[in-house]
């Protein structure tokens, strides 16, 4: 149960996934993970019975506001940020105990495909498909994509937790 | 793919659509062959009202009071939750009497939404008689806490960085007097609970969870430890006063809808002794401290134990005058996948309590429930279901 013993094993777990790590506060950890890797660590975790998904928040982070995301480790074959673009993030956010480990993956706009962890986590669902209508972010292989919390009329493409959206009134 | 043999064998009653007492109202699809459930998919959303996005456009102050309604039952939790984590972005220590205060507060609604859970329970049950009882029990801690915040539901007892009010040794004597009223009441209803046999016909061995299924469900609160998962954010994570005043993690192993009772109600005398506590030990000093309107930027992430389990607040800040991302996870949310997860195999007529038990906040019970067979459809309101239910078990 101590705490700085439950992050040292996180840390450990993640760190063969990790392209940028930090601890901005005590009992957190934030390790930055490429989309292609989110599975095999979101699996690493469960193997290891850390703790459990409490939650998966989406992020927008329109230009010019990039997400801050660790500098990658110096060689240039990282796919990591690079320039200036409209990104989205998705925060998966594993709590055991008392301390939280987030897992940071984040996408660009123009391509917001996501592996699904349900086959991992079947909790995961709901907050899959919350994270496609609200941000819209692609789950591929979600076991099921439809609406979860907004009306069956809502316009596709129109993902009200993006900072664009302001409502439809003028 | 179905084949036409099977669509036809295959009858899904639709059970919800909504009550607006609360952020997560379900829409469940129960799919039934003869009187047995095989399926049972989740709609939510129906009185979804956009707050996360909403309070994008609010200040720091008053944004909690947006949050505070998200849910009329733990209002107060929802605040709590949020101001723990303005006060961690803006670096600031709220004063050891109030963080007692808020504990008490919190401690107060635990209790009252308990003894709520414990009538609702019941009357989908049929046992409106221990409705009754636990509902006139409940209005006591609904006095002591008008008495106290002036409000009989979203007391506004917060502020950022500190609490508004004072208790006073009158206050103080009249929450002892409801407590001393409902520890007997509560001793009584547990022998119910665990006695009264048309009761356990209708709870013991319905709903099992295991161990590992309401760990890998992600079950928070009352309903994972009822499973024997030890989740307390109390416990594992005390946050506010409760390092100082700790309290000890209820757990049952059953897994059923008995154990869910049992674990409830003994949480309510651990509560008991805590409220105690608080009163006879309260910290002197002031109630608040100052918070900056605005905040430097940074992200933080606060978990409090709401009366229905874990309650996970995620705060970022852009370094303005009010928040840039506000993420809240309920904890009904993470208790829906076990109502899905364990339904199956049952009856139709245990569906209400099935639901019932992971505490979904009912507040408005009549609700429209549609049989759908193939070419008909017959319209069910939810007092039908129930009535369903109470008559097949009679």
């Amino acid at each position: 149960m101590d705490a700085q013993q439950n992050l040292a094993t996180a840390e450990s777990l993640l760190q063969p996934f990790t392209v940028g790590a930090a601890t901005h506060a005590p009992g957190r950890l934030d390790a930055v993970i490429r989309p292609q890797d989110l599975t095999a660590a979101v699996r690493a975790l469960i193997d290891a019975r850390w703790g459990y998904l409490a939650a998966i928040t989406g992020l927008d982070h329109p230009w010019p506001k990039p997400p801050k995301v660790a500098p990658a480790s110096g060689d240039s074959a990282q796919p990591a940020p690079g320039p200036v673009e409209d990104r989205l993030e998705a925060l998966y956010q594993f709590v055991n105990g008392a301390t939280v480990a987030t897992l940071r993956v984040s996408v660009p706009y123009h391509d917001t495909k996501l592996p699904t962890i349900c086959p991992i986590i079947p909790s995961a669902t709901l907050y899959e498909r919350e994270l496609q209508e609200m941000f819209g972010f692609v789950i591929e292989g979600t076991p099921d994509p439809g609406r979860l919390l907004l009306p069956d009329d809502w316009p596709d493409g129109v993902y009200p937790l993006r900072k664009a959206f302001g409502g439809f009134g003028a | 793919m179905d084949t036409q043999q099977d669509v036809r064998r295959k009858f899904v009653v639709p059970i919800g659509p909504q009550h607006p007492a609360l952020k997560e109202p379900g829409h469940f699809e129960i799919t039934v062959d003869g009187e047995i459930v095989t399926g049972a998919t989740l709609r939510l959303g129906y009185v979804h009202r956009g707050i996360e996005k909403g309070v994008e456009q609010q200040n720091w102050a008053q944004a909690m009071y947006m949050l505070e309604r998200i849910c009329g039952i733990c209002s107060h939790i929802h605040a709590t939750a949020y101001a723990l984590g303005v006060e961690a972005l803006a670096g600031v220590q709220v004063p050891p009497r109030a963080q007692a205060i808020r504990v008490l507060v919190a401690e107060l609604e635990r209790v009252h939404s308990h003894l709520l859970w414990l009538g609702v329970a019941a009357h989908e049950g049929g046992f409106d008689t221990l409705f009754m009882y636990s509902w006139r029990d409940r209005e006591l801690i609904m006095d002591v806490l008008e008495g106290l915040t002036g409000n009989r539901v979203n007391y506004s007892c917060n502020v950022l960085g500190g609490v508004k009010f004072d208790v006073d040794d009158q206050q103080a004597d009249a929450i002892r007097r409801a407590i001393d009223l409902l520890e007997p009441r509560t001793e009584h209803y547990l022998k119910v609970v665990t006695t009264d046999q048309t009761l356990i016909g209708r709870t013991r061995n319905v709903g099992k969870m295991t161990t590992e299924q309401a760990e890998r469900l992600g079950a928070v609160g009352p309903t994972a430890r009822a499973s024997g998962v030890t989740r307390d954010i109390r416990v594992e994570s005390p946050y506010s006063a409760y390092p100082d005043f700790p309290v000890r993690a209820i757990t049952a192993t059953a897994g059923d809808l008995e154990a869910k009772f049992i674990v409830r109600l003994q949480e309510l005398f651990e509560s008991y002794r805590l409220i105690r506590e608080i009163l006879d030990k309260l910290p002197t000093g002031p109630l608040t401290v100052r918070v900056k309107p605005r905040l430097p930027p940074g992200e933080t992430v606060s978990r409090v134990e709401a009366p229905r389990g874990e309650l996970f607040y995620y705060l970022r800040s852009a370094g303005g005058v009010g928040p840039d991302r506000v993420k809240v996870r309920t904890p009904s949310l993470c208790n829906w996948g076990s109502v899905l997860a364990t339904a199956p195999g049952h009856k139709l007529a245990d569906v209400p309590m099935l639901i019932a038990g992971i505490d979904p906040c009912f507040s408005c019970n009549d609700r429209l429930v549609t049989i759908r067979r193939r070419h008909d459809s017959d319209t069910w309101t939810w007092a039908r279901l129930r009535q369903y239910g109470i008559e097949y078990y009679r």
